[in-house]
């Protein structure tokens, strides 16, 4: 399978964008706030169904969202930790060897991972698909890669 | 195996193995703490001796509460995450560059650079997004590069040297309860450190030394009020109108330049938007600094060294089966010459490795037997899908 073509008018060192890859951008139409585009990039197109795509994007889109809503409790939590010159933080949940303040963002983000391995399961894997979790590629893009041609 | 904080590419500093990271060059914030601390020291050890006999010994304990108070806000401003947003990868930056257009040159002859911006819209009013060919990525509207840690922060306002850190999204609430408190503290201080000499004259009529360090502290607290006291003030007027002093000093979201530009990260009043930017959800750390890293050449026995790490099984699984493609392309990766970026070769050794892959699992098919480089099964057995086919469960496991 051939690589795209070069650009017109580029130097020497041609970009090749990876043939067996397809990312799905930020959206950024409604503000900073988490969420991606949910267009079917062209090299997804008949792999899988729109209606699909969209579903699990949007999907995705509303868990990040709701990470970054502040709730009542993210208040108070902020409040308290705050009152205690953040020296609570370091009395909270712990993951592995380091301690992070675990509230509600942390959580959701860890509940995107679940849900990315879940659609790898069932919706992309059948497909011949990967979707690549957004946490690991700094929630700038989310990463399709074409296991198969 | 590398850990991400050993391959990070920015001029910041990662300290304690990944769990902190400020600037670099620290000396001012070296200087900052010896004030605060210094003065701290001395007002404790020498204007609260009469103070808490004469007036209450709640004066050198509330002192000390504020020192306290302070010094944590200012370690947490120095020593957190701003909101570095990642590199991109290089499969990404590819993909990107590619939809730019190039730099060309026009019929009258003149050279025109590579087109980097893009226009979007948020909420009625269009923001230009900036390509960052040093991280390889659009900028998120409210990031800009510093230049001094060469990183995009999310929401930047400023490169503080005071504070040796970047102020960002992320700790901007840290620095900005430093401000204020240190506003108090210094107050504090300044008052009674003179209510102590008062006193002093008062009752010992100047028989004693003459109390040159209640003075000096007394001075440093005076001094040190006019510049806190007004980046205090400065601050939370930005809180109060949501802007960022990046912002303010570029005069994105200014009325009388622009009368018809609109703030739309403003919730409406001064009050939701205090409690938004000092209350609200942090979003945490994107680099992940504690995690091995998984790029380019990195090796594939990932999934034992997860299974050492403590956690329980069911979080092994989900590391290992969270990212089953990124453990693919790494294996095409290190198939190839794993220094060079020929992203043209990696399609090809995907297409060479899925044939070779066998489209039953070993064993009963509902237990995915991890195998490491090689070949023997790895640490613990994950279990895998039992409705994947071919491939996919393959995948789910290959590391």
């Amino acid at each position: 399978m051939s690589s795209s073509k070069p650009l017109p008018n580029s130097s020497s060192a041609t970009i090749l964008p990876p043939a067996n890859k397809a990312f799905v951008p930020r959206d950024y139409s409604h503000g900073t706030e988490l969420r991606f585009s949910t267009e079917l990039p062209a090299k997804l197109q008949g792999r899988i169904p729109e209606e699909v795509f969209t579903a699990v994007i949007g999907n995705i889109n509303q868990l990040l969202i709701a990470a970054e809503t502040g709730s009542a409790s993210v208040y108070l939590e902020s409040c308290f930790a705050c009152l205690t010159g953040y020296l609570a933080y370091i009395c909270m949940e712990t993951q592995y060897e380091k301690p992070i303040p675990v509230n509600s963002t942390t959580k959701c983000l860890r509940s995107v991972s679940r849900l990315v391995e879940e659609y790898n399961r069932t919706v992309f894997g059948p497909r011949n698909l990967s979707m690549i979790d957004p946490s690991e590629r700094g929630l700038r893009v989310i990463e399709i890669v074409l296991l198969r041609p | 195996m590398p850990k991400r904080w050993e391959v990070y590419p920015g001029k910041s500093q990662v300290l304690c193995s990944g769990r902190c990271i400020s600037a670099k060059n620290l000396s001012v914030f070296y200087l900052t703490l010896a004030l605060i601390v210094i003065s701290s020291c001395l007002f404790l050890a020498f204007d609260c001796r009469l103070l808490a006999v004469t007036l209450s010994p709640s004066v050198p304990v509330l002192a000390a509460v504020q020192f306290i108070f302070v010094l944590c806000c200012l370690l947490r401003t120095t020593f957190s995450d701003p909101g570095i947003i990642p590199r991109g990868t290089p499969d990404e930056a590819a993909w990107i560059e590619s939809q730019l257009e190039g730099p060309q040159v026009d019929r009258d002859g003149n050279y025109r650079p590579p087109v980097r911006l893009k226009d979007v819209q948020i909420n009625g009013r269009v923001f230009k997004l900036k390509y960052c060919f040093t991280c390889k990525l659009w900028r998120p509207p409210r990031s800009s590069h510093c230049s001094t840690c060469d990183n995009c922060v999310d929401r930047f306002d400023h490169h503080c040297p005071w504070v040796g850190n970047c102020v960002g999204r992320r700790n901007y609430r840290y620095f900005y309860l430093f401000l204020i408190s240190l506003s108090v503290y210094c107050l504090y201080v300044m008052v009674f450190g003179i209510v102590n000499l008062v006193l002093l004259i008062m009752i010992f009529s100047l028989t004693l030394a003459p109390p040159t360090l209640t003075v000096l502290t007394i001075l440093v607290a005076f001094f040190s009020i006019w510049s806190v006291v007004g980046l205090g003030g400065f601050h939370t007027m930005l809180i109060c109108r949501e802007t960022s002093t990046n912002e303010d000093i570029k005069g994105s979201f200014n009325q009388r330049r622009h009368p018809d530009l609109i703030n739309p990260f403003d919730q409406g009043n001064g009050l939701a938007n205090c409690c938004f930017v000092l209350f609200g959800p942090v979003t945490p750390s994107l680099l992940n600094f504690r995690e091995d890293e998984i790029g380019l050449g990195s090796s594939i026995s990932l999934v034992t060294n997860n299974g050492r790490n403590g956690a329980s099984a069911a979080a092994a699984s989900t590391a290992v089966t969270a990212t089953p493609a990124v453990r693919y392309s790494n294996l095409t990766r290190n198939n190839n010459d794993a220094a060079s970026n020929s992203v043209g070769h990696v399609n090809n050794s995907v297409q060479v490795i899925s044939e070779s892959l066998p489209a039953q699992l070993p064993g009963d098919g509902n237990d995915v037997i991890v195998k490491n480089g090689n070949g023997a099964p790895a640490d613990g057995v994950i279990s895998g899908g039992t409705d994947a086919v071919g491939v996919t469960s393959v995948a789910d496991c290959i590391v």
